[in-house]
């Protein structure tokens, strides 16, 4: 089962992504920080990341630089911002991101962005039941 | 309510809280960037979170305080009062909506929309204090976010093609001359004419479009039962405006507008012969392509640009095999290798440029057969494993994060409850033992279960006090908001107060700290209106302007002590005095005999309130007396001292937990009843020769002093003599009242017991001299005597 680490420090917005993306048959972990999202990172592989910018102790930039200066299987990370602006996108990209999206993300589009990161193709996107 | 609602109100209470804080910290320490990007990021948060939900006011409070934040903390504004009055004012009324989605039992959000004027108000007076300070910096960081992160080349085909094939030519031309054409879905909500929205003028304010069409979400109702007031169009449009424009346009209501950049037509045979996998699909595979060219084209070479690449090449093989399309793992690794070796992205993107032009040609036939997963990709191992249903609670064990529980209060009151019913049925044990022995003749089994008795007893207490610890709050959470009041009150006297807290982290008892709320708060404000002086005053009596009032909390022994004490007027004892002989509280000798600290005290007289004039803040017809009967109504003691123009300092002592009572038994008239323990200071026996009648009342002499005596059948309106025991002595209970000790006379003292105390209820609840009453472990009935009403 792929696993996605979901790094956010509002508790609702992790339940959010949880929600949705347990739906979809994921197994998620949750980081309340960038700190803590390295020693998840440290405990196991995952195979997406969904990462907040403004977080406490280590925002999302750095948890970004971090992950992407290890030697280990990197995998793609959506950065989630509640920022629409161009400059804003490329600092997600500068530190390591694969993805700018702009919160409140609809559970649609979170999906189909998580499945094409994550590879499934367009059979394995089933409604959700 | 569903659990995400619930989550969010939480935790947006927590933050709310906390930004007050912060808010009142920053006012002090204005330079603190630590705190203000602290305080920007809960607001922040905040908005995020209630982007989530349907709650446009909320948002669009949150986003204009963020603006201001933002401001703050980027020193385009400086942190001063009306800033913080507003922050201030606008968290306010996040919380009453907060209060109110939390008080509604629905499912869903309920609908806060009449509160829309308000928040405009508010977020308005917000960009007020932004605007003022920015006139020559626009507002940049203000787009909303709607849908689209960037520019998306999006599935122009797909709309376009309903179209009247005139216009698809008139627009391709256009698109092919540059134009920047948008297509526009405008969904009004249904209560959007409730909200003061115009959708039809918001359409209009557009402009020309090109193409314009309105139609409705759901087939008309029979005219008899069209509601005229709710909305269910929806407009759509193409329009000759830039995307931004668009988004700025319709920046309070992302949620209802879709914005789709249009592309000129591409030239190969995508979007017109086949249908691509699905629209969303393709959606995301072209915004996920784009982003990964957009990565590429990054001319940092920063230390993880391994990483980066890496990353890069996993997300571009992941969108190929999404559509459908085969990689070449090799190719993509020889791609990946070099430019890792080489520094640069170049080989990454032609890697890139050839698997797209192959996929041109090869996507519309990969993507037909829908059934057959790709099974050459070459995938991570497990990446084409069987979707398996959610199984909710799945590894729950790992997820616990903290070490904190958090437990709905009326849980843990359950538990007390129910380790109250348990000590005092415990205690029937005992009796059965003495039946057992008494009645049954079986000494034997009296003693094994007296021995049982000793150990459950030891458990039950254990548990008790293990219950007890869970209630235990520190005193901050009546605490807390008193910086706030205080602040409020003050500037509304006009006076310079500053409030010191100390040992907030002081715990007691859940009914200890909640019956500590309500008394406080008129004690602070006492203290506000009449102790502390105003400014003027302060300077000509010498004192510093600024006016202290302290706060302070700590634990003596198996009492919280909670000490007020301001540095203000004090209380002037002769005009306590005067007043209170004025009303009739004392008579003309008291007048000259009271000391002064007594005079003082008779401010807890019922009936005495030394307000001159009521004021709005602390004269509301209620005065000390209402105090020290609410602190007393959970065993608690209030003293109070004063030293004319030095200052107040009251002193509240409670016990630290309320829940079990321990009272001693006492006989009387053939009948027995309970004593709060914490009353009772001794138990002598008084021999009949030893009590004495001075001015016609009862005394004793006990160590050397004089105790007053009184016979309980008396206080009780009993005409039973008191029984003495055989050697001819009274069992005296001395108890104290206030400062003062007095002997109770009674038949027998009995041994004490554990009781939950129940007060009196229905017609009985009135009953004064009773504290309430308790079953016992017999069965029977005990009534609790509360020795400072029955005199």
């Amino acid at each position: 089962m792929k696993r996605i680490l979901v790094i956010d420090d509002a508790a609702t917005v992790r339940l959010y992504h949880r929600s949705i993306l347990e739906e979809l048959g994921f197994e998620v972990t949750e980081a309340v920080n960038g700190l803590e999202a390295l020693e998840r990172v440290a405990e196991g592989d995952f195979d997406l990341y969904l990462v907040d910018i403004n977080m406490p102790k280590l925002d999302g930039y750095g948890f970004l630089r971090e992950l992407r200066g290890k030697d280990m299987p990197q995998a793609p990370a959506i950065m989630v911002s509640t920022e629409a602006g161009a400059n804003d996108q490329k600092l997600a990209f500068l530190s390591g991101a694969n993805l700018y999206i702009v919160k409140p993300v609809r559970p649609e589009r979170l999906a189909s962005h998580v499945l094409t990161l994550l590879g499934m193709t367009p059979n394995g996107r089933g409604a959700p039941s | 309510m569903n659990p995400l609602l619930d989550q969010f109100i939480t935790e947006g209470r927590d933050i709310l809280q906390t930004i007050g804080e912060r808010l009142l910290q920053l006012e002090d320490t204005p330079d603190d960037s630590a705190l203000m990007g602290e305080l920007f990021r809960l607001v922040h948060t905040l908005k995020g979170n209630s982007g989530l939900f349907d709650l446009p006011e909320m948002t669009r409070v949150l986003h204009a305080a963020e603006d201001l934040m933002d401001a703050v903390r980027d020193g385009r504004r400086p942190f001063d009062r009306p800033v913080a009055d507003r922050l201030l004012e606008a968290m306010d009324f996040v919380l009453a909506l907060i209060d109110e989605i939390g008080d509604s039992a629905e499912a869903a959000p309920p609908n806060t929309a009449r509160h829309a004027n308000d928040a405009l108000e508010l977020a308005n007076a917000l960009r007020g204090l932004l605007a003022a300070a920015q006139a020559t910096t626009p507002t940049a960081t203000e787009t909303e976010p709607a849908a689209t992160p960037a520019p998306s080349p999006a599935p122009a085909a797909m709309p376009l093609e309903a179209l009247p094939s005139r216009i698809q030519q008139e627009l391709t031309q256009r698109l092919e001359a540059g134009e920047p054409l948008c297509w526009l879905t405008y969904e009004p909500e249904e209560e959007c004419f409730f909200k003061g929205e115009d959708p039809f003028h918001q359409i209009l304010q557009l402009g020309e479009p090109c193409w314009r069409r309105v139609s409705s979400r759901e087939d008309w109702p029979p005219l008899a039962e069209l509601d005229a007031y709710r909305c269910i169009l929806r407009f759509e449009a193409i329009l000759n405006t830039p995307a931004e424009a668009l988004h700025e346009h319709f920046r309070y209501i992302p949620e209802q507008v879709r914005i789709i950049p249009l592309q000129p037509p591409a030239p190969t045979s995508a979007s017109s012969s086949e249908p691509p996998p699905d629209a969303e699909t393709t959606w995301s595979f072209n915004v996920v392509l784009e982003a990964q060219r957009e990565i590429l084209g990054l001319t940092d070479n920063p230390p993880w640009l391994s990483g980066r690449l890496r990353a890069v090449a996993t997300t571009l093989e992941a969108a190929f095999a999404s559509i459908g399309q085969v990689v070449e793992r090799d190719a993509l690794e020889q791609a990946l290798h070099s430019a890792d070796a080489s520094h640069s992205s170049q080989p990454l993107l032609n890697w890139l440029d050839e698997q797209q032009r192959r996929g041109d040609t090869q996507l519309p036939t990969a993507a037909s057969p829908p059934g057959a997963p790709a099974e050459d990709i070459a995938p991570p191992p497990e990446a084409q494993e069987p979707q398996e249903p959610i199984k909710f609670g799945r590894r729950a064990e790992d997820r616990l994060a903290g070490h904190t529980l958090k437990v709905d209060q009326a849980k843990v009151d359950r538990l007390m409850n129910l380790i109250g019913e348990m000590v005092v049925t415990k205690n029937a044990l005992p009796y059965l033992a003495n039946r057992a022995e008494e009645v049954f003749g079986t000494r034997e089994l009296a003693r094994e279960i007296k021995a049982q008795y000793g150990i459950i007893n030891r458990i039950a207490e254990e548990m008790q006090d293990a219950i007890m610890q869970i209630r235990m709050m520190p005193v901050s959470f009546v605490l807390q908001r008193f910086p706030r009041l205080v602040r409020d009150t003050a500037r509304k006297l006009g006076k310079e107060v500053r409030l010191v807290m100390e040992g907030e982290s002081t715990e007691a008892d859940k009914n200890i700290i909640e019956a500590l709320a309500d008394p406080l708060v008129h004690i602070v404000r006492n203290s506000l209106d009449h102790g502390l002086e105003s400014p003027a005053e302060r300077s000509a009596a010498g004192k510093p302007t600024e006016g202290r009032l302290t706060i302070s909390a700590r634990q003596e022994s198996d009492r919280v002590v909670i000490e007020i004490s301001d540095d203000g007027r004090g209380i002037d004892p002769d005009r306590i005095r005067r007043k209170a002989y004025e009303r009739g509280l004392i008579g003309e000798p008291e007048l000259e005999r009271l000391t002064d600290q007594e005079a003082i005290n008779l401010v807890f007289a019922a009936g005495f309130s030394t307000a001159e004039q009521v004021s709005d803040l602390s004269g509301r017809g209620v005065g000390m007396d209402v105090v020290r009967n609410a602190i007393a109504c959970v065993n608690g003691a209030v003293e109070l001292h004063s030293q004319l123009g030095q200052g107040t300092r009251l002193r509240l002592s409670l016990p630290l937990s309320m829940a079990v009572t321990n009272v001693m038994i006492i006989e009387s008239a053939g009948q027995r009843f309970g004593v709060p323990m914490d009353r009772v200071a001794e138990t002598v026996r008084v021999a009949r020769n030893d009590i004495r009648t001075i001015k016609r009342r009862l005394t004793t002499v006990l160590r050397g002093r004089l105790v007053p005596l009184v016979t309980l059948n008396d206080l009780l309106a009993l005409t039973i003599e008191q029984v003495p025991n055989d050697d001819d002595e009274f069992a005296v209970l001395v108890v104290r009242i206030g400062a003062d000790h007095l002997g109770i006379i009674v038949d027998d003292c009995r041994e004490t017991v554990d009781i939950i105390l129940k007060p009196l209820g229905g017609v009985l609840a009135g009953l004064g001299g009773y504290a309430g009453s308790a079953l016992l472990g017999d069965g029977s009935v005990l009534l609790v005597l509360n020795p400072r009403e029955l005199l």
